[in-house]
């Protein structure tokens, strides 16, 4: 079954997963799904490639491990579960079992930011931070629901290990047309033009920022926004020509801790580069653990909700040279 | 029974046999313990010096000369840092050159180091050094040769201290439910930790009890009696049966050595000259004791 959608509606990322990995699993024998008892998304994969799916129940440590063992026998296997659990509980087993050797397994799972109301062992907010900083991972997090079907089929092309990082997954919005970005691992997509400053966001933030640069342009300044899904390798060459073609005026908007994530990423590019910036505003989670409350709700509470994204937008933009 | 091995007549190891290249393992052990000026494993690699030879000159399917074969069976080192002793028994089985590992062992670009690196050292079959990675890693390489109906196992050594991690049991929980014959687990128990002797701070018994009750088929071993290791490796079941089987090894750390049997002190560390003349001494004395016996 193609996946059907119409743009600017609501879709599940996590039907896209399905179906992208029970299409996949046609066109790749050796494609397998690992799972520790987080399989909804899977059902589909499970039904058609039964003694290719492996649910080992809640151990996380066990699901990137018996991952590891299959990628050395040459499968790709994909490890879904839950981003807090998988990038925390089995950090060391994606370093060292995975990373080390370089071996082509796939993480992706959901809950990464404050998503979900699960509370605070419910969010992934560090995770981008610690998989950044591993030998060989690429590190991705992903906004648009249709997006992450095209990145798993990128990835399978790859040589070393990746991680998908979704919000809830159950309702996103789809942000882009099928065609309408050229999207490729490493590279950012200019979701919007615009020349006053750049917003570079990732994941879950991504819809928000779209409706702050139109909010913005209600107001008169031409705003341009970077979907920036790719954390590492980093973009740089985009970095330096936003620099350029926006006046060195830059805002971060995550929903991850505003540091370690995309924004420090961001500052080291400035910074190895000597690119000279007029303003640059961080927005982000604090260093708090943060309570319950809806995804809205947080943003707003911890500062980078949709009028803060405005509001820092507007200070960058009046900063003077 | 799989391929293994062959002596000068083209007939299989005997235990005889197999006993002199553990004695000729231990030896190249204690010259490379006395010769390398950082620390060695040694107490952990004298305990599992039989059982490696059991393994690579025996029970193991492998060809050095073609180690990706699909059809080899598979050993994972999940005690790491026993590398030393590993890459001595796969020099002795024509893996590389016993020289190439006392030249180079521990060194700038060496592919010989302290604990096993697949990427540097293709005849290995995963890196390990952290301890409770290995069984994980090794169930899902038993459960790729189900799915693609590859009759080869799958066999993991660990450390009995290192069984107190909990990736151990979740993976002994996965072989289990997925049913795989194929997984051979063998632990060293050698009753030692690094800093502690068995039972006085982290109690492990009843051992044999707890991989019982998590499905597994048990054997105990004697782990330097070479008759009953091979016994183990012939009688393991089919690696189409559905339980997956742990061989528990009753081991000694220092095996061999008398200054350094159950030691605390020789968990890792190197031999000077003097040392190593009094090693090779206590060594062959035990060889000659045990044969009068």
């Amino acid at each position: 079954m193609p996946v059907t959608f119409t743009f600017g509606e609501w879709f599940s990322a996590r039907t896209v997963i399905g179906q992208t990995l029970a299409d996949l699993g046609e066109e790749y024998p050796n494609l397998w799904a690992v799972t520790p008892d987080i399989g909804m998304t899977l059902v589909e994969f499970r039904e058609k490639f039964p003694d290719r799916f492996l649910d080992v129940g809640l151990a996380e440590q066990v699901a990137v491990g018996v991952a590891a063992g299959l990628a050395y026998e040459g499968n790709i296997p994909v490890v879904s579960g839950m981003l807090p659990f998988l990038s925390m509980r089995a950090l060391e087993q994606i370093r060292t079992d995975v990373c080390y050797p370089n071996l082509p397994v796939k993480i992706i799972g959901t809950h990464g930011g404050l998503v979900g109301n699960g509370g605070s062992t419910h969010y992934a907010v560090e995770d981008l931070s610690l998989m950044c900083s591993l030998t060989n991972m690429t590190v991705t997090s992903i906004g648009d629901p249709l997006m992450v079907g095209e990145i798993l089929r990128q990835s399978m092309k790859m040589q070393g290990p990746i991680y998908i990082r979704l919000a809830v997954g159950k309702s996103d919005m789809v942000l882009y047309e099928p065609g309408q970005h050229d999207i490729q691992i490493g590279k950012g997509i200019v979701a919007r033009e615009g020349t006053d400053v750049t917003i570079f966001t990732h994941g879950t933030t991504v819809a928000q920022t779209l409706e702050a640069a139109d909010a913005l342009e209600a107001k008169g300044h031409s705003v341009r926004v970077v979907d920036m899904f790719t954390l590492k390798p980093i973009d740089a060459d985009l970095i330096e020509r936003c620099a350029k073609e926006t006046g060195g005026r830059f805002v971060v908007v995550e929903d991850h801790l505003a540091y370690g994530g995309l924004a420090s990423r961001i500052a080291d590019v400035v910074v190895d580069r000597g690119i000279n910036l007029t303003g640059f505003e961080r927005l982000g989670i604090p260093q708090v653990f943060s309570g319950f409350g809806d995804d809205e709700e947080l943003r707003n509470k911890y500062g980078y909700g949709l009028s803060a994204t405005i509001e820092a937008a507007q200070r960058v933009i009046a900063a003077k040279n | 029974m799989s391929q293994s091995t062959l002596d000068s007549h083209g007939q299989r190891h005997s235990v005889a046999e197999l006993e002199d290249l553990a004695f000729e393992l231990r030896s190249k052990l204690l010259y490379l313990c006395g010769t390398y000026e950082g620390a060695v494993h040694i107490g952990g690699d004298l305990s599992v010096a039989d059982i490696l030879i059991a393994l690579y000159h025996y029970g193991l399917n492998i060809d050095p000369s073609n180690i990706a074969n699909p059809a080899r069976d598979r050993f994972i080192l999940s005690k790491g840092h026993a590398a030393v002793c590993m890459y001595i028994a796969m020099a002795m089985r024509g893996f590389f050159e016993f020289d190439e590992i006392v030249e180079t062992y521990g060194q700038l670009d060496s592919a010989f180091g302290m604990h096993p690196c697949k990427v540097q050292l293709p005849g290995v079959e995963a890196s390990t050094g952290s301890l409770g990675h290995g069984l994980p890693i090794a169930v899902g390489m038993a459960k790729s040769a189900r799915q693609r109906n590859e009759p080869h196992r799958v066999f993991c050594l660990l450390g009995d201290g290192e069984t107190g991690e909990g990736s151990v049991w979740e993976a002994a929980m996965a072989g289990r439910s997925s049913e795989l014959g194929n997984l051979v687990a063998i632990v060293d128990r050698n009753r030692q930790l690094m800093t502690s002797f068995g039972e006085d701070r982290i109690v492990l018994e009843p051992y044999p009890d707890k991989w019982a009750a998590f499905g597994w088929n048990v054997v105990m071993v004697e782990g330097h009696d070479m008759a009953d290791l091979v016994k183990a490796l012939d009688n393991l079941p089919a690696p189409e049966s559905n339980r997956p089987t742990v061989l528990i090894c009753e081991t000694v750390k220092g095996k061999g050595v008398d200054f350094m049997e159950r030691n605390l002190a020789w968990h890792a560390g190197s031999l000077g000259q003097t040392d190593l003349e009094r090693a090779m001494a206590s060594l062959e004395a035990s060889r000659a004791s045990k044969e009068k016996n």
